[in-house]
């Protein structure tokens, strides 16, 4: 019922805020998202930390091909479930600065979209999974599209139907899947649950062409390059909301994807195919860093710098490795929280200069000790300094790369040194230096805004210097899962 | 009777088709090429008692003309099947007297319709 | 079979009451009409029966084809109160027309002897070709009358050959009798048979608008006025296929290997043509015909594949689109009267534009058809489109599943630009207004289309 719930309450919340009118809605929409953050933090202190489902429910939906609306919390999804819950009343907070128009239509698909985000994350159908996983992505179009920049139209739209494409490949090796599923005796019978995925025998050859199907479904969604065009466009043009829920929580679909289903289910098109997929991922490390080092916008250098990340988290998922997965699962965590955080600082500056390009800023630290301190440790989380919540995620991560292949870690590692020179370059040209005219009378955080940097920098240093209370959680379920793959 | 034909059996019939066929085609063939052929102005117009030829043939006709053409031909085609239920009559019985009457009152009121709806009135 | 007769008697009398000074009785009285015949559909529910000597036969299925058709016929009637007011109409013909033309869907819907199949087509048809030409003072509503009229008496002329070289060849008419003639001729089945059905085939694809035989899909669809339009694409296209289904699962299921495979390919070409063209398009009259030969293609990917899922998806499939295309002549009813440019009624995408804004519920009404017919998923047609493709991954024709997604990624291209247009476009400022009943009509459709979208089970285990 836990689960049920964490689903059903935003989209309950979010259709009864349609219907009001009032000022008000922002503050409800808050309200809705700390009970959901509330029934999120519940379900992970109450986790036990073992490999089974838990919160569990399971109602018949198309019930005669044994396709059931059936969820549950397991290790692998608790973390997410976690992120969303975190991070929405964080964003709905962060868009408090600004007024948007058509308030209550704003609020309410954000809640719309985590109520999806969340029916991704605990699904243990697969069509659920896969409705879901659609219908996140219809609240945070019509977001970026009604309130976001110039060009707006053309970028969400490329945005909408990339994405979509990759899934219906994903749908059509979901529809094989099932259709390879059966009960021995009983023709006709089938069933969608993901769980009886796992167990399939399927031929080398098939598993190549699911392994292909899902690859490109999580690769637009995450992105890895080379299917990352959509990508910086969508990230700059959005609103800022919409970019902290497409950075700080859908990509983490793409990746949760992978480990849900590619590693369990085709673990022989992983092996065949693996160092493939391992070495676009790496390449989207070090080409994602290398570009990001070479803008002036904020926003945009923050959406480079966030393909890089899941570059790494995927070729760690890629590994196979249990020190991979556990660092892909808490960086998933790490991520979210620093990118969500760096997204809200370059609004914050925008707010206040009309501007996100570098060479326009300048100086700002003069007058913002606490705007400074918060984005230094976020900065810091992003490029993994010892004891911030981004470095227990990156070595993880490579020590997985490396126990996979030796020359792609070499190459990976390169993401610390890039990441820091363009994160620090990004603080350097924005804060220090000479005041511009923009920067002159910068206003340091109001209360709003301190509030939702806070508890990000209480997370940043919470997962870095004990990281255990999440790796805990999600350690028997990974153990469990690389079990099928290397059945 | 014997059900089942050889294709041999249609032979009479292919006999008199190709009869059929060859008949017309030598007659058209002949009267062309021995008739006399004169061509000339008056020759070629059309004939109108030797008054000069005025205007189109194709004028346009009053549309209500077409109206009762084809009144005509729907309710003409619907009494063709008072033919076989007349010959039939005793051997479809009571039953077949009430489908005829239903069939005829649809018919009446469709005729009731027309009338109503003005399609018969010429003015 | 009480519907066919009441509908036929309702027509009449509707008729008759056109000649009633007062205008006001006759939508009501047809929608009651509609709704009498649905009633007495379900009389025969659970059971299957023969009527008129073996000419028909009903069973579950051919009632939910029936209630499928009698449903978009009430919504087509239920949006229609602008014959009303308006003085050049013939409301009263209209609607008799349009009851007429049902009675020759449901006997499409549940014909056993091929005569009744083209009887069915004929009734159908003729109707259809009066409606499409009602708007008399519009050369375009004119030439979509003669188009559909020559093309479709050519297409009928084609299907009565085949039917009449099937009864050359199996020596009967009767559906189930066709049947048993190809299961005791296994292996020698005349020549005559698969003419027959090629010609049969040509005659019923060219009814639903696929591909090769589409041409006259969009003249004739942009040219009818609009609610007619609706009706067309909607009853026709569901009694067409369900025709179709019946004749070659029941007669054709045993020579599958021979149509088979022209089928698939004249699937792939009809999504091809369909979707690509579809794109291209400015008016969204156009482009609904083009998504109408594209959505024929889907569901004719259900008969490729024929199999025991075929019905429920063919089902399913045919209520969605219905559904969801209704409801978009509906909104474009009323925004293309309400928003006229130089030529008149405005019926290209730019009429929508700022349309969430000046009526959320017009705009709301309209995103959840257009996301439908895109098959986009927590509305009826993604699992419309889910049944379909299932049908072809049951019977293991993944290339065809693959090709129909990559058309329906096209297909989300070209639907998207209504609801970019109504969403994120600025447009006139005024308010488009709407009358209650036809709004109720509306909001009906789309809360269907949003049930059936989460709880796709509720239509389970009906066939």
């Amino acid at each position: 019922m836990l689960t049920l719930s964490l689903i059903l309450l935003p989209v309950v919340a979010a259709t009864l805020l349609l219907l009001i009118k009032s000022p008000a809605v922002k503050t409800l929409a808050l309200g809705a998202a700390l009970v959901e953050l509330a029934l999120a933090a519940y379900a992970f202190a109450t986790f036990k930390a073992d490999a089974q489902m838990q919160f569990e429910f399971d109602y018949p939906w198309i019930a005669g091909a044994g396709i059931r609306f059936s969820g549950g919390i397991d290790g692998i999804s608790v973390l997410l479930v976690l992120l969303t819950g975190l991070l929405t009343p964080l964003i709905t907070l962060s868009a408090f600065g600004r007024e948007y128009d058509r308030p209550s239509t704003f609020y309410s698909l954000i809640l719309y979209m985590q109520a999806a985000l969340m029916g991704v994350f605990t699904a243990r159908d697969a069509f659920l999974f896969y409705l879901f996983f659609e219908a996140a992505l219809i609240p945070v179009y019509f977001l970026a599209a009604m309130w976001g920049g110039e060009k707006r139209i053309a970028v969400t739209f490329k945005f909408f139907i990339y994405t979509i494409f990759g899934s219906l490949f994903m749908l059509v090796a979901l529809v094989y899947l099932y259709y390879q599923t059966g009960v021995p005796g009983k023709p006709g019978v089938h069933s969608s649950a993901i769980v009886d995925f796992y167990n399939l025998n399927l031929t080398p050859a098939a598993q190549g062409w699911v392994f292909w199907a899902f690859f490109i479904a999580f690769a637009i969604k995450m992105p890895v390059f080379p299917f990352h065009t959509w990508q910086p466009d969508t990230y700059v043009e959005s609103p800022t909301p919409a970019t902290m829920l497409l950075s700080g929580i859908m990509l983490k679909m793409g990746v949760y994807g992978l480990i849900r289903f590619l590693l369990p289910i085709v673990p022989a098109g992983l092996e065949t195919w693996g160092l493939l997929a391992t070495t676009l991922s790496v390449t989207g490390i070090v080409y994602g860093s290398i570009i990001a080092i070479r803008q002036r916008d904020m926003k945009r250098l923050i959406a480079y710098s966030s393909f890089a990340h899941v570059g790494l988290m995927a070729a760690g998922v890629f590994s196979q490795t249990a020190n991979g997965l556990q660092g892909a699962l808490i960086q998933m965590l790490a991520h979210g929280i620093n990118v969500v955080g760096l997204f809200f600082v370059a609004e914050i500056i925008f707010g206040r200069t009309n501007s996100r390009f570098l060479d326009q800023l300048g100086g700002i630290t003069r007058t913002t000790p606490k705007l400074t301190v918060y984005f230094m440790i976020l900065l810091l989380g992003s490029v993994a300094l010892p004891l911030t919540n981004g470095f227990v995620g990156e070595f993880l991560l490579l020590n997985g790369v490396f126990a996979y292949n030796n020359w792609l870690g070499a190459v990976a590692g390169l993401t610390i040194i890039l990441g820091a020179v363009y994160m620090l370059r990004m603080f350097q040209k924005s804060m220090f230096g000479p005041t511009s005219a923009r920067t002159e009378t910068f206003d340091d955080l109001s209360g709003a805004e301190s509030w939702v940097l806070l508890p990000l920098a209480v997370m940043v240093f919470w997962i870095g210097i004990y990281p255990n209370s999440f790796l805990k959680v999600t350690e028997p379920a990974v153990l469990n899962l690389l079990q099928y793959v290397v059945k | 009777m014997n059900a089942s034909y050889l294709p041999s059996d249609y032979l009479p019939v292919l006999i008199q088709l190709g009869l059929a066929l060859g008949f017309i085609i030598t007659t058209m063939i002949v009267t062309h090429s021995i008739g006399p052929k004169r061509k000339s102005q008056k020759k070629d117009d059309p004939f109108e008692c030797g008054i000069p030829v005025e205007g189109d043939a194709r004028t346009p006709i009053s549309i209500k003309y077409f109206l009762i053409a084809i009144l005509f031909v729907l309710f003409d085609v619907e009494v063709i099947f008072l033919y076989p239920w007349a010959v039939n009559f005793k051997g479809l019985g009571v039953t077949g007297f009430i489908e005829m009457v239903l069939f005829m009152g649809l018919l009446l009121a469709g005729f009731y319709y027309i009338i109503r709806k003005g399609v018969l009135k010429w003015e | 079979m009480l519907p066919i007769i009441l509908l036929s008697v309702f027509g009449i009398v509707l008729l008759f009451m056109g000649f009633l000074k007062s205008k006001v009785l006759l939508l009501p009285a047809t929608l009651v009409f509609i709704l009498a015949a649905l009633a007495t559909t379900f009389m025969d529910w659970g059971k299957t029966y023969l009527y008129f000597q073996n000419m028909l036969l009903t069973n579950n299925l051919a009632i939910l084809f029936t209630t499928i058709v009698l449903l978009s016929a009430f919504m087509v009637v239920a949006l229609s109160n602008s014959f009303i007011e308006d003085e050049q109409a013939q409301p009263a013909e209209y609607y008799a027309l349009l009851l007429f033309s049902l009675v020759g869907a449901i006997m499409m819907i549940s014909f056993e002897n091929l005569i009744m199949l083209f009887v069915g087509v004929e009734i159908l048809s003729v109707a259809m070709y009066v409606l499409a030409g009602s708007d008399k003072h519009s050369p375009r509503s004119n030439e979509a009358a003669l188009k559909y009229f020559l093309m479709g008496a050519f297409a009928t002329g084609i299907m009565l050959f085949g039917i009449a070289l099937l009864y050359g060849a199996t020596g009967t008419f009767v559906v189930s009798g066709i049947k048993s003639y190809v299961y005791t001729n296994a292996y020698g089945v005349s020549l005559l048979l698969y003419m027959g059905i090629i010609l049969l085939l040509i005659g019923m694809l060219f009814k639903v608008s696929a591909a090769p035989f589409h041409f006259w899909t969009p003249d004739v669809y942009d040219g009818t006025p609009g609610l007619f339009t609706a009706f067309m694409s909607t009853v026709v296209k569901t009694a067409g296929f369900a025709a179709l289904f019946r004749v070659l699962s029941v007669s054709f299921v045993g020579v599958y290997s021979f149509w088979w495979g022209t089928l698939a390919a004249l699937t792939c070409l009809t999504l091809l043509i369909g979707n690509v063209t579809a794109v291209y398009q400015t008016s969204f009259k156009r482009m609904m015909a083009y998504s109408s030969i594209s959505h024929a293609g889907y569901l004719l990917i259900g008969l490729t594949a024929l199999g025991t899922q075929t019905k429920q998806a063919l089902v399913f499939y045919s209520l969605a689109y219905s559904l969801a295309t209704i409801s978009a002549f509906g909104v474009l009813l009323v925004v293309s009267r309400q928003r006229q440019d130089t030529n008149g009624v405005n019926e290209n995408f730019d009429a929508f534009n700022g349309l969430a804004r000046q009526n959320p519920l017009l705009g709301f009404v309209m995103a959840v058809s257009m996301l439908s017919l895109a098959g986009i998923p927590l509305t009826a047609g993604f699992w419309g489109k889910f049944m379909i493709f299932t049908t072809a991954a049951d019977k293991g024709i993944y290339w065809i599943l693959v090709f129909a997604v990559l058309m329906s990624t096209v297909g989300i291209y070209y639907y998207f630009r209504v609801i970019i247009a109504m969403y994120f476009r600025e447009g006139a400022a005024e308010p488009v207004k709407v009358a209650p009943f036809y709004r109720y009509v509306l909001i009906a459709a789309t809360i269907l289309t949003l049930v059936l979208g989460l709880a796709p089970g509720l239509l389970e285990g009906l066939v």
